[in-house]
Parts: structure tokens; C-alpha cells; sequence
């Protein structure tokens, strides 16, 4: 609602203003009373002055409350008005006969008829001595709530109400009789002012450098103070005038030079004690203020480097050395890291020199080292005599070193070393923070892209089996996590060749999904212009050269079934042998060839085989991958290939899904209580299924059966 | 998490690397680090010995093929000793017999090296 807002603003504008007017208008009719009615000296004239001379004071006052306050305070610049101020009365009290010598012509005498210039002069000379006055006052209420924790208004108040008792009381200068009441309201403001100034608590929190100037500056205001007293006291021309002017303002001049007087000297001998301890207060306010930085940054920034930078950065500070640098394990070498003051030459020489010779202590806590007492690296372009190191730890494990290095002849001392304790654990901490969120960030990723890699291999294996009439078919594949880069498919070339193909990328994730993607694009079109497996294989291996990273290869084994010569023509490339199960006997068929992309010479056609087979009615051919044999339990021991026969032939006599479903139960089985770290794949071809048993007894021949027949 | 180290030896200026544990894709980058080295230090004539490694996956398969042509363009070679027969299987599956010497023992494939520079001589 920005009206509102406006509204408001303005409204705060108007009560500033306001105090400001109000304080014009009660000055002007002050004025005007001064100038033209005050020479009646009557009681009632007398108690109109004071009333609205006391009034303008309070609206003066109220209004540079809000004026000082719209801005933060600091006591050091109050200070330095209220002694600029002073200098100026104190002219102002030197000059005043010079200026009111002409109406005065004996200090005693007073003022008889006064002309309209002198009342001129005198209301503007009284009206400055009022500024000042209230300016001074609120200056010394803003010194004494700074830095105040508890609420002591109280006392102030009491101070201030007395204040005015004893400056009223000054009207009754006609009546010496009744003179005590005005010494006691005075030595009761005086005993006010002394309780009140020894509650200065602001010290304690200027640097040192302030302190001393301080301690100068409060011995020129307090002097300053005594001898505007003195000189306000004395009955010269300007207590005259000013008592002329009023009374009450007259005595409140005094009582506030005495409170000057008073609180100066008692800063003055504050400051003085507070000294000796300045350097070490400074130092603690320091460390603090760095650990509060310092927590903020954990929580904000992330990056590792920066830091880096600020941990070096605040180091020298807080421990009061010349350079630092962070000495970070990268393996077992030690790397320089956000140098300061110092060049990566010299921390890495200065860093292997210590840890070369076991200088750190392996408890895991901070150490000082003498320099001094080894020969200086010839190498070295700078002389370091003093190092302060502290281990920076992560996840309970020391990752570095934080150093911190002295040019000077002046060792660590304990405070340094307990800085430096501290801060390091501060820095371990934020360091362990950032750690943790790259390494989150990183698995998130890596999640997201094995995410993808799955989409990629989902949508490249075959979404079904293709129904054949003579070749029964079932196919399993269970993706790792990681995946494995597995690869299966079938290729329907024409009515009477069928080609198959199993393929294992090596390596994991997208960059095997990407290969995998590259070798059905290279097999599928291969296979409708090539027909014996052999040469399928040699063609594929000459397109890979081109695009196969040298680490990467792929196990590939190609079939190819003439359905009308009942013929299974096989070729391996480096993968797993293609088993053939006939009349409960298992064959290996294992033509000898080497992996795709292992070799792009000779050598790899050479050694390419093919077998042939004279197809038998059914005859079982199974394709797999290691995810199958090197399943592995909780002992870390292999299903083997001698477990996965035994399976095939137990189980050769049913149907292709039923086989296929017994392997993957009893390999499921078998690795319950390990995770499965490879894709598993599992092809099973029966050809011409005629001969089925039933799964279980008495029910009726199963669906692929039923198929058969009908085919 | 399975663990994967290695360690080498000079043999009369041939290095011996020695494998130890589970070589996979999470493990290979240490061997690959390894070669490297090695290379770096022109170091070309290597036997890697398999004695006491437990398993190899295709990614660990790899890193040898990502080193040998450079080994070899140099006049070197990796030379494979000592392996289980589990892990012989695995690379006489892919057909690294083809590719790769491989020995019985790591003395055999150090002095193969010697033979043929005595051979060169």
C-alpha cells in the first residue's frame, strides 16, 4: 500500500517540522518580548521571560532529539562538538566585554535604560549562549544512553528536573534570605552530575587510537569547561548580560559547566586506566567481530575459493602475522592456497619443508615453529622466522593445514596460537560446508544424467519380443543402477533369415548409453545389407575406429538363423560364449574373436571366427551377459558359469520364458544381500518348440504351445 | 565401497605395477593415474602384475587399451603377469591373449623385456 506509506512518511516529516516551527514561534515571541516589553520590571514580565525562554529551550531540544537521532551516534564526534562548542563560548565569554563594555561602563553597575540595539545585541549574544547550552545538554544525554544496557533513565530525568529547580531557583535573587534553596538545589544537581558520570560505559568500545586522542581532548574540554565557570561565575559583563537576560539561564550555565567540568574529568581519568588494556580489548572486539563475519560468510557463500581467500585474509589479522596461505592435500602432496603476502613458491617450499621433515605435531592441533633454527632456503625469495599452523578437518580427517607466517623477530604467543585454534575451527567447519553441498551438488547430478542414461537404454532395447513361428523367444534385462551399458536385440531380415544380436559396452552411465545408442544404429542397419554374422562384425569394427574412444570397447556376439536350412550361423566379438542346450547337453559356442574397438588392424579380422549349426528341433540358444555369472552374494562370490548351467539344463525342457524366469530367480536369489552392480540380460531362442512339457501337471499345454500349433 | 591400489617397483628398468583389490569404472581413474605417471617419466616398459587383484570390470579393461598404443608407439609395452584364472577368463574372453603378452609369473614378463632389447642390441 504505497499511499499508506507516503501518508506516513510525511506524517513523521510533519511532527519534525512542527518541532521546528513551534521552536520558531515561541523564539519570535520571545523576540518581540524582549525587544519591546522586558524593561518592565515587574514580577509578571520577569516570569513571562523565564516561561518562554524555558519553553524555547524545550522545543530547541526536542527538535535536535530528533534531528540527532535520525542519524547512528558516535560518541567520539559528540565529544568533539561539545568541545567545539565550548571553544566557541569561551570566545564569546573573552570577547563579551569588548562587545558590552559600551553599555557597561563598571562591572558592577547594572544596565539602567537600555537602548533598543543593546537589547538587540543581548538577545542574540543570550540566544547563542541557549543554543549552545541545549546542544551541549543533549550531547551529554546521548553520551550517557550510549552503550548503556540497562534502563537508567531514571537517573538522567532526576538530574535534568533538578537542573531546572536549580535554575529557577536563580529568580529569587531578590530575596537573599531565601538563598539556600538555591545552594541545595545546586549541590544537589552537583551530586547527580558526579553519580551520573561515573556511568561512562562507552569507553570501553572505542579502538584504542580514539582512546589517546580521547585522553587529550577531555583534559582541553574539562579545562575549557572550568574556565567558562569561572569566567560565567565572576560577575563580568557577560553573567550580567546573561543574567539580565534571565536569571535561571544564567544559573544553568553554571550547572552545566560544572557537569562539563565534572564528567570530563572523570572521562579523562577513565580513559586513562582504560589504556593499558586498549590494545588487548581492541584485539578480543576484533576476533569477535571477524568470527561474526566470519559465521555469516559460512552460511552464505559456497564457494570453495572464496573461502579460501577470506580464512587467509582474516588469519593475519586475528593472529597478527605477515602472510598466510592454506595448505590443502591433493593426494599425499600438499597445495598452496589463497596466498597472502606470500608467493606460491615460497608457502609450497616453506609447507614441504615442515611436513618433509614431520615438523607438524599429529595430534591434530595447532604448532608454532621456529624458523630461526633451520638454514634458510637458498630458493626462498622472502625470510619468514615464525609459522603458526592449525589443521583445517572435515568429516574427521585433516584436509589441510591453515599457515600463518612472521617476518619479525616476535614469536606467536599463546593468545596468537589460540586465535588461530579458533578461527581454524571456524574455517574447518565452513570448509566441510561448502565440501559437503559440492559433493551433494555433484551426486545430484550424477543422478539426473544416469537418469537420462536409462531413458536412453530403455528406449533403445526392444519393447517386446517379435512373435516368430518357428523360433520361440523370451528376453529378460534388469538395468543396474549405474547402467551397465547392455544391449539386445532382434532383427526379422526377411521371411527366412532371423538375426539376433547381445552387445555389452564397456564402462557405466551415459557415456556407455551413448555407445549403446551408436551400436543398435550401426547393427540395425548392418544387418539388412549384410548377412553372415562374421562379416557384420568386421564392417561394425571399422565404423567404430571412427567414433570409439580408445578406453572404451564393446563384447558383441552376432547370430543369424537360415529358417529354411535350419542353420545358426554365430560370431563372438570378445562377448560371453552362446550357449546351446540340445538334449540336456550344454554346448559353449565360443568362436574365437576379439572385442569391438579393441583393434582396428588384422589382427581383429584374423582372429574373427564363425560357427555354423545344423539346427535341431528344440535346440536352445542362450545369450547373456556377465551381470548373469558375475552376480555376486554378500561372501563377494561370483554365480559362475558352472551354476548358470546346471540352471539351463534342469530347466531345459520348458518353454523359453519359463527358462529365462528360473535363471533370473535363482540369480535374484542368489544376490539378495548384495546390490546388483552390472546390467543383467538374458536371451533365450528355442527353436522349434514342439515337445512341451507342462509347467505344472494336469494343466493344460502352456500359451507358447498352444501358438506353436496353431503356426 | 570396493578399494583398488597400486603399487610399482623398478626391476632393472622395468616397472612392475602391482594391482590390488576391485579395478571397476569407480577404481580405473587410480590406474589410469598410475600409467600416466609413468608415461610422464617416460617409463614405457611396464609388466603389470594381477596377483592380487580380485576383479576386473570392462571399465578397468579399458584403461590398459586407453595406454598401450602410446606405450607401444614409444617402444615399449605393458606386459600382463600373475593372473587368477577368473581374471585370465575375463581377458581371454575379450581376446587380450591376441593383443597383450601374457605370463605365468612376473619374473617371465620382466625378462621378456630384457630378451628383446638384447635382441635390438
Amino acid at each position: 500500500m504505497p499511499k499508506l506509506n507516503f501518508l506516513k512518511i510525511n506524517g513523521v516529516e510533519l511532527k519534525s517540522n512542527l518541532k521546528f516551527q513551534l521552536f520558531l514561534g515561541i523564539t519570535s515571541v520571545l523576540f518581540l518580548f524582549r525587544i519591546f516589553i522586558s524593561s518592565q520590571n515587574s514580577i509578571v514580565s520577569e516570569l513571562i521571560n523565564e516561561i518562554l525562554i524555558t519553553l524555547t529551550f524545550i522545543s530547541l531540544f526536542l527538535y535536535l532529539l530528533d534531528l540527532i537521532h535520525s542519524k547512528p551516534i558516535d560518541p567520539f564526534a559528540l565529544v568533539i562538538n561539545i568541545g567545539i562548542l565550548n571553544a566557541i563560548m569561551f570566545f564569546l565569554l573573552t570577547f563579551s566585554k569588548s562587545i558590552f563594555g559600551l553599555w557597561y561602563d563598571q562591572a558592577e553597575t547594572q544596565i539602567s535604560n537600555p537602548g533598543i540595539l543593546y537589547n538587540l545585541i543581548s538577545f542574540v549574544y543570550s540566544f547563542i549562549i541557549l543554543v549552545s547550552l541545549a546542544i551541549i545538554l543533549l550531547a551529554f544525554r546521548e553520551l550517557y544512553y550510549y552503550r548503556q544496557k540497562k534502563n537508567v533513565s531514571t537517573y538522567f530525568n532526576t538530574m535534568v528536573v533538578f537542573f531546572f529547580l536549580a535554575s529557577f531557583s536563580g529568580l529569587l535573587k531578590n530575596l537573599p534570605d531565601l538563598s539556600y534553596i538555591k545552594d541545595t538545589f545546586f549541590i544537589i544537581s552537583v551530586l547527580l552530575i558526579i553519580i551520573n558520570s561515573i556511568r561512562i560505559s562507552w569507553i570501553a568500545f572505542i579502538v584504542k587510537k580514539e582512546k589517546i586522542s580521547l585522553l587529550i581532548l577531555s583534559v582541553i574540554i574539562s579545562i575549557l569547561f572550568v574556565v567558562n565557570l569561572a569566567n560565567g561565575s565572576s560577575s563580568n559583563d557577560h553573567a550580567q548580560v546573561i543574567f539580565e537576560f534571565s536569571p535561571a539561564l544564567n544559573q544553568f550555565f553554571k550547572i552545566l559547566m560544572t557537569y562539563g567540568a565534572i564528567y570530563f574529568s572523570i572521562l579523562f581519568f577513565t580513559t586513562l586506566f582504560h589504556i593499558p588494556t586498549a590494545e588487548a580489548f581492541d584485539r578480543k572486539a576484533q576476533e569477535v567481530n571477524f568470527l561474526q563475519y566470519f559465521s555469516k560468510l559460512i552460511t552464505e557463500s559456497l564457494d570453495f575459493k572464496d573461502l579460501a581467500d577470506t580464512v587467509t585474509e582474516i588469519a593475519i589479522k586475528v593472529c597478527n602475522a605477515n602472510a598466510a596461505w592454506i595448505a590443502w592435500k591433493e593426494g599425499e602432496e600438499f597445495k598452496s592456497l589463497a596466498n597472502k603476502n606470500i608467493g606460491y613458491y615460497d608457502s609450497e617450499n616453506l609447507t614441504k619443508f615442515i611436513f618433509e621433515n614431520n615438523l607438524e605435531k599429529t595430534s591434530g592441533f595447532s604448532f608454532i615453529i621456529n624458523l630461526k633454527k633451520y638454514t634458510r632456503h637458498p630458493e626462498l625469495s622472502e625470510e619468514f622466522f615464525f609459522l603458526a599452523a592449525a589443521p583445517l578437518k572435515a568429516h574427521n580427517e585433516i584436509k589441510g593445514y591453515l599457515f600463518a607466517a612472521k617476518k619479525n623477530d616476535i614469536s606467536f604467543d599463546d593468545e596468537d596460537k589460540n586465535a588461530i585454534d579458533t578461527f581454524s575451527d571456524y574455517a574447518s567447519v565452513a570448509i566441510e560446508n561448502s565440501i559437503l553441498l559440492e559433493e551433494s551438488i555433484e551426486k545430484e547430478r550424477l543422478e539426473k544424467e544416469l537418469d537420462v542414461a536409462r531413458e536412453i537404454q530403455r528406449k533403445i532395447l526392444p519393447a517386446k519380443n517379435p512373435k516368430h513361428d518357428k523360433i520361440n523367444i523370451s528376453s529378460v534385462f534388469i538395468p543396474a543402477f549405474e547402467v551397465g551399458g547392455d544391449y539386445y536385440d532382434f532383427f526379422e531380415i526377411n521371411e527366412n533369415k532371423f538375426g539376433f544380436i547381445i552387445a555389452d559396452v564397456s564402462g557405466k552411465g551415459i557415456s556407455a548409453a551413448f555407445i549403446m545408442a551408436e551400436i543398435k544404429g550401426i547393427f540395425e542397419s548392418l544387418s539388412k545389407t549384410i548377412e553372415r554374422p562374421k562379416d557384420i562384425l568386421i564392417k561394425a569394427n571399422e565404423i567404430l575406429e571412427r567414433t570409439l574412444d580408445r578406453k572404451n570397447f564393446v563384447s558383441a556376439a552376432y547370430g543369424l538363423i537360415d529358417i529354411q536350412k535350419e542353420i545358426l550361423y554365430i560370431s563372438r566379438a570378445g562377448h560371453c560364449p552362446v550357449v546351446l542346450i540340445r538334449n540336456n547337453i550344454i554346448e559353449n559356442l565360443r568362436p574365437s574373436g576379439i572385442g569391438l574397438g579393441l583393434n582396428f588392424g588384422p589382427q581383429f579380422v584374423n582372429s574373427l571366427d564363425e560357427v555354423e549349426i545344423k539346427l535341431e528341433d528344440d535346440d536352445i540358444i542362450v545369450l547373456y551377459t556377465d551381470g548373469i555369472t558375475e552376480a555376486k552374494n554378500k561372501n563377494m562370490e561370483d554365480f559362475g558359469d558352472k551354476h548358470f548351467e546346471k540352471i539351463l539344463i534342469e530347466n531345459s525342457s520348458f518353454s523359453a520364458d519359463e527358462i529365462s524366469n528360473r535363471v533370473i530367480k535363482e540369480v535374484t536369489l542368489f544376490s539378495q544381500n548384495n546390490s546388483q552392480h552390472d546390467d543383467i540380460t538374458l536371451v533365450i531362442l528355442k527353436w522349434k518348440q514342439k515337445k512341451l512339457k507342462n509347467v505344472n501337471l494336469g494343466e493344460v499345454p502352456s500359451l507358447d504351445g498352444m501358438e506353436l500349433k496353431n503356426g | 565401497m570396493a578399494e583398488f591400489s597400486t603399487s610399482i617397483k623398478d626391476a632393472g628398468g622395468v616397472n612392475v605395477v602391482y594391482l590390488k583389490g576391485y579395478l571397476d569404472a569407480h577404481t580405473a581413474p587410480v590406474l589410469e593415474n598410475t600409467f600416466s605417471n609413468l608415461i610422464e617419466k617416460s617409463k614405457y616398459s611396464i609388466v603389470v602384475n594381477f596377483k592380487d587383484l580380485s576383479y576386473i570390470s570392462s571399465a578397468g579393461l579399458g584403461v590398459f587399451m586407453a595406454f598401450i598404443e602410446k606405450i607401444r608407439d614409444n617402444s615399449g609395452d605393458i606386459k600382463l603377469s600373475s593372473m587368477s584364472d577368473k581374471v585370465f577368463n575375463i581377458f581371454d574372453l575379450l581376446g587380450f591373449p591376441l593383443l597383450y603378452e601374457i605370463y605365468k609369473s612376473e619374473e617371465e614378463a620382466v625378462n621378456k623385456f630384457s630378451e628383446t632389447k638384447k635382441l635390438e642390441n
